[in-house]
């Protein structure tokens, strides 16, 4: 990749720029077509690919510019029309050939995410090309790039284990639910409406939980989370008559004591009649007594194990990532790269 | 030459499970037809022993104990495709694997191959479909007994919150669940049938054959209510899809051998 058109890569990320910068450098979906092809009119620019997502934007084109860096920041900081401050403040990385591809090849495989391993990526590049493909702005180059990257993601995917588990409470609560039931038919109820359990609710609902029902003693907090989310609200003296019509209950109330007994769950699962029920407490005091974990096809986690599980997924993914490194060093290697990183 | 086949079987059986052990260690095992390879390669060999075997015997071959185990494993597997595919479940093939293979690897290596030579006479259609159909009821109830470890497993998991490895591969309990249930349901269905082939039989009511069969029978159809009418925790369901199973279990080495 030494003579002849070159490849660059000019980006910035969520490590390199703050948000307020970063969205104010996002291409919007409809402009992308005319930005491949603005950039790909540069001065001794023959192709263009662009992928802007919340956390990252980043050009990779093929030219035989002396200048290239220059003029992919000159067209952004004119695209994006940035005061002088701005642009002064803009911190890009700027990578050349190999570390083009070595660097594709890994946003391609999730390591250069900002969640380890996520899988999100590998949909916007694709996303990307195939505008860029539309646009008539690949030619030889990118196009063979970007697809041995999507080999290569695919691979990682394959023969890595760096997608296994999750690295947040929401996503642990929604994967362990997912083990648990069909996401599609289940209801969910919030007791207590802090703002963890607003998240997990939402991971749940994002995964296709069916409804929910929000209790707190703010029944005016509750009216709100549940217009936000579509639910139901319900008084607070009033959620354990309706307990045995769901199956996910995320608990976060401030009660100095236990809110949810083994003797009520009890009664709840004989209504149930073998159905199970997934209990999330994230209250600190807890609000589901331990001892409800003890009953038949009832499932407690609070908020320790959920977050141990978050955290032994991100170690586990941490594990994997010098096996993935490895394999995208073979993948370059197949690719004619050689250049160690 | 039939032996050479049944062991091709049992070998291709025991690689699906060394590979399947490996990729679980590695961590990377993942839904995939891959992991169906080694399953269809030992059921191709199985399905040739029995041709085999049936052509050998111009009947269906089910003449002793041994042939009645590899039946059964046949059977075994071709449900584990039916369900594995409905159900995405294709680890359940890990835990198939392991039982068909060790069912064979046990056949091979035992005195239960020795079939008296029998004069060829014209085959009871009747008498080879209710041998056959109440055998793949018996599979379909082992499926069951293995779809239930399976539930018990991920239960166990999901109760003492370890949430790793062997975890991610199991299905969801929901999907087991219902896989149980299909699955018991399935086989009385089959046995049904088989057990309504035998009546143009004639035989007689005290037939130990028949006894055990109809025991089997009115056991599952106990077992269909109780997971219909949900009269046990999902736990105790799976519970029972297992420890049902030794009854059909052992009377197929009473009836075999009567």
């Amino acid at each position: 990749m030494s003579s002849g058109p070159r490849i660059v890569c000019l980006g910035i990320n969520y490590r390199t720029t703050p948000v307020e910068l970063r969205e104010r450098l996002a291409f919007p979906e409809a402009t992308l077509p005319d930005a491949n092809r603005q950039v790909q009119s540069l001065p001794a620019f023959s192709e263009s690919v662009i992928v802007s997502t919340c956390n990252r934007v980043e050009i990779y084109a093929a030219h035989e510019n002396e200048r290239a860096h220059h003029q992919l920041i000159d067209y952004l900081v004119k695209h994006f029309q940035l005061a002088p401050d701005q642009a002064e403040a803009l911190v890009c990385y700027k990578l050349d050939d190999d570390e083009a591809a070595r660097h594709l090849f890994r946003v391609v495989s999730g390591l250069d995410s900002m969640v380890l391993g996520e899988t999100e990526i590998f949909g916007q590049v694709k996303q990307a090309y195939k505008t860029a493909l539309e646009s008539g702005t690949t030619s030889r180059l990118l196009n063979k790039l970007v697809q041995r990257a999507f080999s290569v993601g695919k691979l990682v995917r394959e023969k890595t284990a760096i997608q296994r588990g999750s690295t947040s409470v929401g996503s642990v609560a929604v994967d362990l639910a997912g083990k648990i039931f069909d996401l599609k038919t289940c209801r969910v109820m919030l007791i207590g409406a802090g703002e963890m359990a607003r998240t997990c609710a939402q991971s749940l609902l994002s995964r296709g939980a069916q409804s929910i029902i929000v209790s707190n003693r703010s029944h005016d907090r509750a009216l709100e989370l549940a217009a936000e989310f579509k639910g139901t609200a319900m008084k607070f003296d009033e959620w354990e008559h309706a307990l045995h019509e769901v199956d996910i209950v995320i608990s976060s109330t401030s009660a100095p004591h236990f809110v949810v007994k083994p003797e009520l769950v009890q009664k709840v699962m004989r209504q149930r009649r073998g159905h199970p029920l997934f209990l999330i407490d994230i209250a600190v005091p807890r609000d589901i007594d331990p001892a409800v974990n003890d009953l038949e096809d009832v499932y407690v986690y609070d908020i320790d194990a959920l977050s141990a599980i978050a955290e032994d997924g991100r170690r586990e993914r941490e594990r994997q990532l010098a096996l993935c490194e490895q394999l995208i060093e073979e993948q370059l290697v197949k690719f004619g790269i050689t250049t160690p990183p | 030459m039939d032996r050479m086949l049944l062991i091709l079987s049992t070998f291709a059986f025991g690689g699906a499970v060394v590979q399947a052990l490996v990729s679980l260690k590695a961590g990377t095992w993942k839904e995939s037809r891959w992991h169906w390879v080694p399953m269809l390669i030992g059921l191709l060999f199985q399905t040739a022993f029995l041709y085999l075997r049936g052509q050998d015997h111009g009947r269906c071959p089910l003449t002793n104990l041994f042939e009645v185990f590899i039946f059964i494993g046949w059977a075994i597997v071709l449900l584990y495709f039916l369900v594995g595919t409905t159900y995405r479940l294709s680890l359940l093939g890990v835990f198939t694997a392991p039982m068909i293979a060790l069912l064979q690897a046990l056949a091979l290596v035992s005195s239960l191959d020795q079939s008296v030579p029998r004069a060829r006479t014209a085959p009871n259609a009747w008498l080879e479909m209710h041998a056959a159909i109440s055998l793949i009821a018996y599979a379909a109830f082992a499926m069951a007994c293995v779809t239930g470890i399976m539930y018990l497993v991920q239960e166990r998991l999901l109760k003492r919150h370890r949430i790793h490895g062997l975890f991610y591969q199991l299905p969801p309990i929901h999907e087991l669940g219902k896989a149980i249930q299909r699955l018991t349901i399935t086989g009385s269905l089959l046995l049904s049938v088989g057990l309504a082939a035998s009546i143009p039989l004639h035989l007689p009511i005290s037939n130990p054959k028949l006894v055990f069969a109809w025991t089997v029978w009115f056991m599952y159809l106990g077992v269909n209510l109780i997971i219909w009418r949900r009269m046990l925790s999902a736990r105790q369901t799976a519970w029972l899809a297992v420890v049902s199973f030794i009854v059909p279990l052992v009377s197929v080495g009473i009836v075999t051998r009567a």
